[in-house]
């Protein structure tokens, strides 16, 4: 025992703690963001708690904590039904409770709007029953709400046609403007019929107005009466149903049914209720742009500059500093990024662009603005010196005699370069692209000032010319953890959102990252023999 | 072979180098010029103001000459106008030929004259007749367009109130204001030394009855001394007077008909005369100038806690003229404030950051000036009847090196503070902008977040590269490279919102906790002893110790969570955050330093963890087999042996997270709560430099001081990072030359 103290053996188990510490925190933190996020769409039961009072509720329960100066415990209900209570979540003492039930018939509806309803439902409309086949009412509200849905995409056939003729009375609008500005008068004849054409575009929007308010108010004749856990009776029109279920009464299959579906809507469906609902496409596709622009940018002029500093460069104080120079700045805090960026992309480019190319417009800016062009640059100002060390690294990890070998056949030196060295570095190279990826995944501080937005109004990407608007404001999913998590109105009724969100960036920027580290250490292997 | 494509290989080749060469060179400096675009925004901070020659025109004088009274200026600097004896306001337009347009003020008494004029609040001046009655007048400028968008002016004089001469006596000197709601004040100094002031009120009661009341009332409790200077604030509700003996007199006149001597005091040990009295834009601040040349601004302070009432006190000393003050107009945009003196000499100065900005002095000396209503154009009247119109550019006033990092005295405040509060509700408010509590918040943060990680990421480096198990290693390192790369704002997400309030809820059960782990681990230690004769567990022993600890420390933070409650109730009396208040004043925020620790403290294990560890194992191997063949323990042969070889690679290490913990904003945006407060306490929170910029640099208009205060904050981070950054890597260099790799 005493030999064991003396050989400082207890200090190696120090060393160890200290390990094991770290990975617990780790595995504590994959474990949170893994379960809570998981669980978020898995369909959980409704109670209806029966009150000593005589008063009832009813919701899912969401977690219970030992009341602080009582006896027993109190649980918090989300209760839903924010237009008839205000409150999405309720804590109750247990004690309070005389009877716990799940009934069959408890029905939770998904709504365009004030979240969750939970209760019955007691009839449906005249237009509704008279699209369903005789049946129980629960299968009747079904087929009457696939009805809805399928009449739906008429409505949303309109409001495409409707974007398409507002977009052009836009650009009318645009060249008016512009005819204005470089001196034409209103007498003009180019004017006048610019005006005409706004004329007729405005005529046609109204037809077009006037058929969705007709199309609207057919669909909201279709609509049903539920009543909450009190009995209080809500008549609600289908068309703002977005699903429902009795979660009382699912079987395991249907259940993960349920769930697939919530994960596909999650990834391809565009979020509501201020984010905090909804599917996460916008920002799933802001982030992933966000990146492939960065990478257009980083990754050329990043390998660039390793193979100068590696190949070209004559060894020497100059390229120490150089080097010196780019570690560090692989070491400047992102938020000063973001402020050059801001300074120097969005003022200083984007302000001289405005002036030179759309004068008409100013005050308002193009470009001038925070924008998903000079977000992505900023970001690849930020991932350069993570190409350039990782292409260095791998550079120097192929063994000089590889080099003479390619030089001594009478290989010049771009041949050796593009023949022999790209190809052995490549996975190398892949690395610091992957690694660069990934922490621009993962980075927003830089955004929040250079472009990012709570609810972009367009994806940066789409049908109308000229398809590709690298000017316009995008979201993104660590943005999206931020704003939703802290600085939405509701932030309680908001968290399963944040988590899920959070879960699907995590596992992005994990996979880049092992992908990443796993062809490091394969090419570390292969090299092993030579010297770096 | 063919000698075209020789030729052609040859020049492609030159072509790449030049290209490469060219565009590597250009990248790299391009990325080096960030600091400096940074810096060039933050620059102009430091610019003083200048001023910028607009025109200088001979004014054109009428026949028989008429002295001049007043001077003022419009906010475009194209009208100067000036009020002459006779009660003529003339207003010129130096751009289009010295045409003036003459408008005549309406005497109360035929033939009067106009003896003095008093300019306050934009464009109003109190005019005094030498019948002693006096006028309020506001000159109003109407801006029109023509039909080709040129902009056109009009000017007007309107009357907003009038005032008899006094029953008897005679004027020397009188005031008047007119509140936002209606209230008129008028103070008189009349030759005999005495205060009368005239009170006019209308109030409106519930029923929506008007009723107006008037007040005439001598003040009292003036020193036998010459009243030199008067100031009145903007609603008629302080009066100050200044005496030729020094002597500085504070009445309170808020409410009607009663009068409150508040403060007589000496100004100054010399009792030095004081000539000139103004109020700094806001009405909080006194400007004193006095027969010397001082100008000093004052504002009432509480001076010790038991006194009921606050007292007039000297806060800022500007720049001496050299000889007796003559005029001081404060500016309406800002704390700045024009003074002039008897020999004609011009001073601009702002009053929190104490600057001076200007000094004008023209071949014959000012008698009149007036700074335009936005501040951006002086205009001034010499002697030999010469009119000088100045642009001024005075962009950033209120910042100095003192304001960023030392204390000020801002106004309302008993004592000088350091205080970030870059904007509020009001025009007349005083920006704060002290970068010395971010810089606080930042070192404070990232030092209890080092005081955490760097043990825990240094041990389990010794731990991963010397002890560990070489199969567990390849997996162990890489998890940990993966931890890395976690984004800062999960990490940032989960210690707000969830870790938090969990911690909230049981303070004491982290404190348990800290006393657990040790506790159990040297339990799980000594019971090991025991275990381990087990030829079973022997094989276990070496290389997975961190296996074996894990499920101990769980177990020890288990149990001290289930305890923590007990020890809330046995030793902080079932609050604990109760009891922090109670016993040291301490309120516990629940986004506090210690969540920080935590969290910034993962962001920067991996990082510390992954170069310490590659330092460690980059020791020659050789080392350690010598040490372990002396008969050295593993545990001696890496304190004495590795250590020492690999610490310059750990410091570096180190000095890399401590870089990135600096940096580090979205963590601390997120669970700091992000309140500017200097206060090393662990349970509250802090506001760094990086959230600050995040926080702020939305909202700030671009190119002002607030923005530029943010970009220089940026460089303090920049350069902060930068030197830890460059010694971690100067130390690396020289470590990879010591041993070849790396």
């Amino acid at each position: 025992m005493k030999h064991f103290w003396k050989k400082g053996e207890p200090f190696v188990w120090l060393t160890g703690a200290a390990l094991s510490i770290t990975l617990l925190m780790a595995a504590v933190l994959i474990v949170v963001v893994v379960v809570n996020g998981l669980g978020v769409f898995w369909p959980s039961r409704v109670v209806t708690a029966t009150l000593q009072d005589g008063g009832a509720v009813m919701g899912e329960v969401v977690r219970s904590e030992s009341v602080h100066e009582a006896e027993g415990e109190r649980l918090q209900l989300k209760i839903g039904n924010r237009d008839l209570y205000g409150l999405d979540f309720r804590w109750v003492d247990e004690s309070a409770i005389s009877r716990l039930e799940y009934a069959d018939d408890t029905l939770v509806l998904e709504r365009m709007e004030y979240g969750n309803f939970y209760g019955r439902l007691v009839s449906l409309s005249s237009e509704a029953l008279a699209v369903a086949a005789p049946g129980n009412p629960f299968s009747q509200l079904r087929q009457a709400h696939r009805h809805v849905m399928q009449q739906k995409t008429q409505l949303t056939k309109v409001d495409e046609e409707l974007a398409v003729v507002s977009s052009r009375m836009a650009r009318t609008q645009r060249r008016e403007k512009s005819l204005l500005y470089k001196g034409r008068s209103a007498s003009d004849p180019e004017f006048l019929e610019l005006r005409q054409e706004h004329a007729a575009l405005q005529h046609e929007s109204e037809a077009l107005m006037q058929r969705h308010a007709e199309l609207a108010g057919e669909l909201h004749a279709y609509s049903a009466t539920f009543a909450d856990v009190s009995g209080r009776e809500r008549t609600m029109p289908l068309i703002e149903l977005v699903r429902f279920y009795q979660p009382n009464s699912m079987s395991v299959f249907s259940k993960i049914q349920y769930y697939v579906v919530r994960l596909v809507e999650l990834i391809f469906g565009s979020p509501r209720e201020s984010n905090t609902e909804g599917g996460l496409f916008p920002a799933i596709f802001g982030t992933v742009m966000l990146i492939f622009v960065m990478s257009l940018f980083s990754f050329p002029l990043g390998v660039l500059a390793a193979i100068y500093l590696r190949e070209y460069a004559r060894e020497g104080l100059v390229v120490r500093m150089v080097r010196i120079a780019v570690n560090n700045l692989a070491g400047i805090p992102s938020i000063v990024y973001g402020i050059f960026g801001l300074a120097f992309f969005v003022y200083g480019i984007g302000g001289s662009i405005d002036r030179m190319f759309f004068p008409d417009q100013l005050p308002t800016p193009t470009y001038g603005t925070g924008g998903i062009l000079w977000a992505s640059l900023t970001l690849s100002l930020l991932t350069v010196p993570v190409v350039i060390v990782a292409t260095e690294e791998a550079l120097g990890a192929i063994p000089n005699g590889v080099r003479e070998g390619s030089l001594a056949l009478g290989a010049t030196k771009f041949q050796t370069l593009t023949r022999i060295l790209l190809p052995m570095a490549s996975p190398g190279i892949m690395t610091g692209l992957i690694l660069a990826m990934a922490r621009a995944a993962g980075e927003v501080a830089p955004l929040m000032i250079t472009g990012v937005v709570k609810i972009a109004p367009a994806l940066p990407l789409d049908g109308t010319f000229p398809f590709l608007h690298l000017d316009r404001k995008f979201m993104h999913l660590g943005f999206h953890i931020y704003d939703i998590g802290f600085q939405s109105p509701n932030v309680e009724a908001a968290k399963p959102m944040v988590f899920v969100t959070t879960l699907l960036l995590v596992l992005i920027v994990l996979v880049m990252s092992s992908v990443a580290i796993y062809l490091r250490n394969k090419m570390k292997k292969r090299y092993t023999y030579g010297t770096f | 072979m063919n000698r075209k494509v020789l030729k052609r290989i040859k020049r492609r080749d030159r072509i790449a180098r030049y290209v490469i060469t060219v565009g590597g060179m250009a990248i790299i400096f391009s990325v080096i010029l960030i600091l400096f675009l940074i810096a060039r925004v933050a620059f102009p901070l430091f610019q003083g103001a200048r001023t910028e020659m607009v025109t200088q025109f001979p004014l054109p004088s009428s026949t028989p000459a008429v002295p001049l009274v007043a001077a003022g200026l419009d906010d475009y600097r194209e009208h100067p106008f000036v009020f002459d004896r006779d009660g003529v306001v003339r207003f010129y337009s130096p751009h289009e030929g010295p045409v003036a347009t003459e408008l005549r003020l309406q005497p109360p008494v035929p033939s009067a004259r106009v003896r003095s004029v008093e300019r306050f609040a934009g464009l109003s001046f109190g005019v005094l007749w030498d019948d002693g009655s006096q006028t309020l007048e506001q000159v109003h400028f109407t801006s029109s367009f023509d039909e080709h968008g040129k902009r056109e002016q009009d000017q007007q004089v309107v009357r907003l109130a009038s005032f008899p001469p006094p029953l008897s006596g005679t004027v020397k000197l009188s005031l008047v204001r007119v509140s936002e709601d209606g209230r008129q004040t008028q103070v008189t100094l009349l030759n005999d030394g005495s205060l009368l002031v005239r009170q006019h009120v209308e109030s409106e009661d519930l029923f929506g009855n008007l009723s107006a009341e008037s007040h005439e009332f001598a003040l009292s409790g003036q020193p036998d001394e010459e009243i030199a200077a008067l100031a009145l604030s903007g609603g008629g509700n302080t009066l100050y007077a200044g005496t030729d003996q020094g002597t500085l007199l504070r009445w309170d006149l808020s409410e009607p008909g009663a009068a409150e001597l508040r403060d007589r005091l000496p100004a100054f040990p010399d009792r030095r005369a004081i000539t000139v009295l103004a109020l700094v834009f806001g009405d909080v601040s006194l400007a004193v100038g006095d027969a010397k040349g001082g100008v000093s601004t004052w504002f009432p302070v509480r001076v010790n806690a038991e006194e009921e009432g606050k007292h007039l006190q000297r806060i800022h000393t500007l720049t001496s003229h050299k000889s007796a003050v003559k005029s001081i107009y404060p500016s309406l945009r800002d704390k700045s404030l024009v003074s002039m003196d008897v020999e004609g000499v011009l001073h601009l100065d702002h009053m929190t950051s104490e600057r001076h900005l200007l000094s004008i002095e023209t071949d014959t000396p000012l008698l009149l000036s007036s700074l335009s209503p936005d501040g951006r154009g002086l205009f001034a009247v010499d002697a030999s009847g010469m009119a000088h119109l100045w642009e001024v550019h005075n962009p950033h006033p209120e910042v100095s090196l003192k304001t960023l990092f030392g204390k000020v005295w801002y106004e309302g405040y008993d004592a000088p503070a350091y205080m970030w509060q870059s904007s509020a509700a009001t025009d007349d408010f005083e920006p704060k902008m002290s970068l010395t509590p971010l810089i606080f918040g930042t070192i404070k943060g990232t030092f209890y977040a080092m005081l955490f990680a760097v043990p825990l990421a240094i041990l389990g480096a010794i731990y991963t590269s010397q002890f560990g198990n070489p199969r567990l290693r390849g997996i162990v390192k890489p998890a940990v490279e993966v931890m890395a790369a976690i984004p800062s704002v999960i990490i940032g997400f989960l210690a707000a919102l969830w870790f938090a309030p969990l911690l909230e809820k049981s303070v004491p059960a982290l404190f348990v906790s800290l006393a657990f782990v040790p506790l159990f681990l040297l339990l799980a230690i000594v019971a090991w002893q025991f275990i381990c004769k087990y030829p079973l567990c022997k094989k276990l022993d070496r290389g997975f110790e961190f296996l074996l600890l894990a499920p101990v420390l769980v177990a020890a933070v288990f149990c001290a969570i289930q305890l923590g409650p007990v020890a809330e109730s046995m030793f902080f009396g079932g609050n604990f955050q109760l009891w922090l208040f109670g016993e040291t004043g301490t309120r516990y925020d629940a986004r506090n330093n210690i969540i920080i620790a935590f969290a910034l403290g993962f962001a920067v294990i991996p990082i510390i963890f992954t170069m310490a560890e590659d330092a460690l194992s980059n020791v020659p191997p050789s080392l350690k087999a010598a040490s372990l063949a002396l008969g050295a323990s593993r545990w001696q042969t890496v304190w004495r042996v590795i250590l020492p070889s690999g610490s310059p690679g750990i410091f570096a290490g180190t000095m890399i997270g401590f870089g990135r913990a600096i940096g580090e904003t979205m963590i601390v945006l997120m669970a700091t709560g992000n309140t500017a407060i200097m206060d090393w306490s662990i349970f509250n929170g802090m506001r760094p430099l990086s959230s600050n910029i995040a926080v702020e640099i939305p909202e700030a208009p671009v190119d002002g001081s607030l923005y530029r205060v943010l970009f220089l904050s940026a460089v303090i981070l920049f350069v902060m990072t930068f030197v830890l950054n460059t010694v971690a890597e100067l130390v690396r260099q020289r470590l990879r030359n010591k041993y070849g790799r790396f």
